[in-house]
């Protein structure tokens, strides 16, 4: 009986722990962009990485979901259903789910995975030591433009990744099933709301929020060489992972009813 | 002056347990001691890179650990930090490196030319040729120019306080006789005061002007290196021997390659 408590105070104790740091680097966050201290150049710098390299397989796996959800969907309505609710199908399944979280995935494994092991070299050879000796906030310096270059480049990410997703749909749709293109946008309008589109937007936001902070929190952590570097990589991939699916779980209940 | 009173810190063991003493404007310290024993802990202490559990550092009558944010900033561009691997940034090369050693915003209020001629400056100083290394990147220099980088980054300031961990770890005899040639340098030239971390013993003995060994958390001795020297204390006489020995293993050596030489026949 003592064993599962103890597990459960040790869970409960790490993700106070890890909340707390978190919170903290949000915060420190904020006040050095309210007070100006972020740079412009490293801001502009991290968006560009984060979102404009991440455009080709960002593009790559909207093609590939937005081509396997048509396909799969029109053999499953042939025969049965109206063809052209294949419209709505993709549309909706694209904007409300796969285009934010596969974005996000995308994201958490170049950018993510990149930010954290590259924090996480400069904790364990001192160069965040270096810049705490220089008279420099490493919050300032690394952590902000980081973390607020997010947000607009996964909406940026999710936007076209949204529309290219819907458009390999159609195509694939017109390619397996026959359904053209005028009836497959019948039906995806029949269907449709324009508050999908915000809905989709804001999930952008929250991953763009969540992936940076914990990859940013976790590469600051590090401690133990090399092989630190590798573990904080690794459980800060998970972490963003289970972060982003329960963020993706708590979105219906609380803006689609 | 700095003024390290009653410093505390254990990680899983204790590291520093009670370590006070002062360093007097101007001078040069050497730290030297057996591995594990918190010199680089100490060292980290300085200006607030680590906190200790009890204990505080008071520079220039200013406590390190009551500072707020601010005042904290300020003691830390007082000093500057020479990290045992340099800790220069990968993605910037050496001029960039060198130039963050200047306040924020140096660039703004100097103008280029002015930085520019300070970051040579200071690698001239450092007996580097900016003309050669300064658009280089960290990963393109060798072990010994990048610690002279972070050399030429921690003076380019113009601190007061000169922070070294192990300058020498790592260099071959000949790189690590030149550095430490320029920590007395810089020492004489700008009158700053300096702490050094060592294993080097015959260094130490060679910059500083006065010794402290730490063991076990603890000081066990502190003076000057003639006084080292001289002590009955075992462990304090074990390491000056050490030092005995491996001077008389490098004059050993030297002759040994001089007489290879001498018997050598001559190239064609």
């Amino acid at each position: 009986m003592k064993r599962p408590l103890q597990a459960i105070g040790g869970v409960g104790a790490t993700v106070s722990r890890h909340a707390g740091g978190m919170g903290i680097l949000a915060w420190r966050t904020l006040t050095a962009l309210v007070t100006g201290q972020v740079s412009l150049r490293e801001f502009l710098a991290q968006g560009y990485s984060m979102g404009v390299q991440s455009l080709p397989l960002v593009l790559v796996t909207s093609i590939l979901s937005g081509v396997v959800t048509s396909q799969q969907g029109g053999y499953q309505f042939t025969g049965s259903i109206p063809l052209y609710v294949l419209g709505s199908v993709v549309t909706s399944s694209v904007i409300l789910e796969l285009g934010p979280v596969l974005t996000a995935v995308v994201v958490i494994g170049r950018v993510g995975a990149r930010i954290t092991a590259e924090l996480g070299t400069m904790q364990v050879s001192e160069q965040i030591d270096a810049l705490y000796s220089l008279g420099r906030d490493p919050v300032k310096v690394l952590a902000a433009p980081r973390i607020l270059a997010g947000m607009p480049a996964m909406v940026l990410l999710v936007g076209i990744s949204n529309l290219v997703g819907v458009l390999a749909g159609m195509f694939a749709a017109r390619m397996t099933v026959g359904l053209g293109s005028a009836t497959f946008l019948y039906g995806a309008r029949l269907f449709w709301h324009s508050y999908d589109l915000f809905y989709s937007e804001m999930k952008a936001w929250a991953f763009g929020f969540i992936i940076p902070l914990i990859s940013v929190h976790m590469g600051l952590l590090t401690r133990g060489g090399a092989e630190g570097v590798g573990r904080s990589t690794t459980g800060s991939v998970v972490f963003m992972i289970i972060a982003v699916l329960v963020a993706d779980a708590l979105f219906p209940p609380l803006f689609l009813n | 002056m700095i003024e390290y009173r009653q410093l505390y810190k254990t990680f899983d063991v204790p590291v520093l347990a009670g370590v006070s003493f002062l360093v007097e404007s101007g001078e040069t310290l050497a730290v030297v001691g057996p591995s594990g024993t918190g010199k680089s802990v100490l060292l980290k202490t300085t200006i607030g890179l680590i906190v200790p559990d009890r204990g505080d550092v008071i520079i220039d009558g200013q406590s390190v650990f009551s500072a707020d944010v601010d005042e904290l900033q300020a003691i830390r561009r007082k000093a500057g930090y020479v990290f045992q691997n340099a800790a220069l940034f990968d993605s910037m090369n050496v001029f960039e490196n060198v130039a963050y050693g200047l306040p924020e915003g140096a660039l703004k209020r100097m103008g280029r030319r002015e930085v520019t001629a300070r970051v040579a400056r200071a690698l001239e100083d450092v007996n580097l040729d900016p003309a050669i290394v300064l658009g280089k990147l960290p990963a393109e220099l060798s072990g010994g120019m990048r610690k002279r980088v972070g050399l030429a980054r921690a003076i380019v300031g113009e601190p007061q306080i000169l922070l070294y961990d192990e300058p020498v770890t790592g260099l071959d005899p000949v790189n690590a006789a030149s550095v430490d040639r320029l920590i007395c340098d810089i020492a004489e030239r700008t009158h700053v005061t300096s702490i050094v971390v060592t294993h080097d013993i015959e260094g130490a003995l060679s910059i500083s002007d006065r010794i402290a060994l730490l063991e076990g958390g603890k000081l066990r001795f502190l003076g000057t290196p003639d006084e080292f020297r001289r002590s009955r204390d075992p462990l304090v006489r074990a390491f000056a021997d050490r030092q005995a020995a491996v001077a008389a293993a490098m004059d050993g050596s030297a002759r040994a390659v001089r007489e290879v030489e001498r018997k050598a026949p001559a190239l064609p």
